[in-house]
């Protein structure tokens, strides 16, 4: 599975960005805003601070987009990339403040969602044959922007203890995929 | 394929929390910093970037409101190319008899300011805003507007700014609904603000600069501290 759609050309937009041309990053904000703010909403889980980081990410996009390497990835994933690392930067800068709040988040053992909708990916295959608990941890680590101390205190598990499990399950991760 | 090198694993583990998001805000930043001089340690973040990103296919989308758009557009509107285009000014940073200027010698030092200005044919100020250190009052920079349509910055000296965190300059009229992004500023750095995609400058218009993360505040709003604040003084 790719983050290329077939019918749209997410890097020829994001030239026309590049070049200046308002209607083409429209175009991109109306096949993407959606997911984009999907993404964003289910990381800093609120849907005002969400709009607020999906607005950033354009402004970063547009200002961005000549920026943009083809060569190190698709224009989907970059917009993502972007989006994404936008709505972690607020989550750790916020992560002193909120340390202690208990955030209404979901149970870290579920990982049933992962089957049906990521089917068939390399990913899959190599997060399947790590612990259901460690896959977990990486899977809502990425999804849901837990932090180490989120995971140790859902799992009541000692921080050092759950860093060590984030670390060798990652490398255990790369060595699978590659 | 890394193997065996500790150096490459450090880093490739580096890279991977990086991208997971698991990596402390301080961590966080001192990487995104090296991202932009370190192209071994882009390539792992990439590859990582590549490697997790059909897990984001979990989300739903979610329709953003109708607002939403419009904003991004008011703010395209009013983007600034001070940040990315700002340069420093040699010959002001040469003048160090400036750098310490005390508030008192700074109003006369503004004084002949406004009087060579207003004695040269060459375009005159219209507004003054002293930008001054919220606890102690002491001044650190000076806007200058001498035309309607760019506005000068001008340090008085060298801001201290944290590690990991940068300037950004704010303005907001009393009409407004809000703070309106400037640019991200360095600490000494003289820059011209274009001005043109916002309305013409009014008195007692309130110019600020605040402390926020490496690339600005993440809300599009002032989010962090204000470290020096002053309002527009019309000086004709």
């Amino acid at each position: 599975m790719t983050l290329s759609a077939p019918a749209f050309d997410y890097e020829d937009h994001l030239a026309a960005c590049a070049r200046g041309d308002r209607q083409a990053l429209r175009r991109l904000y109306d096949v993407e805003g959606p997911r984009l703010l999907g993404v964003a909403r289910r990381l800093v889980k609120d849907t005002a601070l969400a709009e607020d980081v999906v607005h950033d990410a354009f402004i970063r996009i547009w200002t961005r987009a000549a920026t943009f390497d083809p060569a190190r990835g698709s224009g989907r994933g970059w917009m993502f990339s972007i989006t994404r690392h936008l709505a972690l930067d607020f989550l750790r800068s916020q992560e002193r403040d909120v340390e202690l709040d208990e955030r209404n988040e979901p149970a870290l053992t579920d990982t049933g969602e992962l089957d049906g909708l990521l089917h068939g990916a390399r990913l899959t295959q190599c997060l399947d044959q790590l612990e259901p608990l460690r896959r977990a941890c990486l899977v809502h680590a990425y999804v849901d922007g837990y932090s180490h101390a989120e995971i140790a205190r859902k799992l009541d598990s000692p921080l050092g203890t759950v860093k060590a499990w984030v670390k060798r399950s990652l490398a255990a991760l790369r060595e699978c995929m590659g | 394929m890394t193997s065996g090198d500790g150096k490459d694993h450090d880093l490739d583990a580096q890279a991977a929390e990086y991208v997971l998001g698991t990596l402390p805000s301080e961590q966080r930043q001192a990487l995104a910093r090296r991202l932009q001089h370190e192209p071994a340690l882009r390539a792992a973040v990439d590859a990582w970037e590549r490697r997790l990103q059909p897990l984001q296919e979990l989300t739903p989308a979610q329709l953003p409101s109708d607002y939403l758009w419009q904003r991004i557009e008011r703010s395209l509107d009013g983007l600034s190319p001070a940040a990315a285009i700002a340069t420093p000014s040699r010959w002001w940073q040469r003048a160090t008899p400036w750098r310490w200027t005390t508030a008192a010698g700074l109003a006369a030092s503004l004084f002949m300011a406004v009087v060579l200005w207003r004695e040269a044919p060459a375009p005159v100020p219209t507004y003054l805003v002293v930008l001054v250190a919220p606890q102690d009052q002491a001044p650190g920079w000076v806007v200058q507007a001498s035309s309607p349509r760019s506005a000068q910055l001008i340090p008085l000296g060298m801001a201290e700014v944290p590690a990991g965190k940068t300037l950004q300059f704010w303005t907001k009229a009393d009409g407004w609904s809000g703070p309106v992004s400037l640019g991200l500023i360095k600490p000494g750095e003289r820059v011209e603000v274009p001005l043109e995609t916002l309305p013409p400058l009014e008195d007692n218009q309130l110019f600020e600069l605040t402390l926020e993360g490496p690339s600005g505040s993440p809300t599009g709003k002032p989010s962090g501290p204000i470290q020096f604040i002053g309002r527009a003084v019309k000086v004709l």
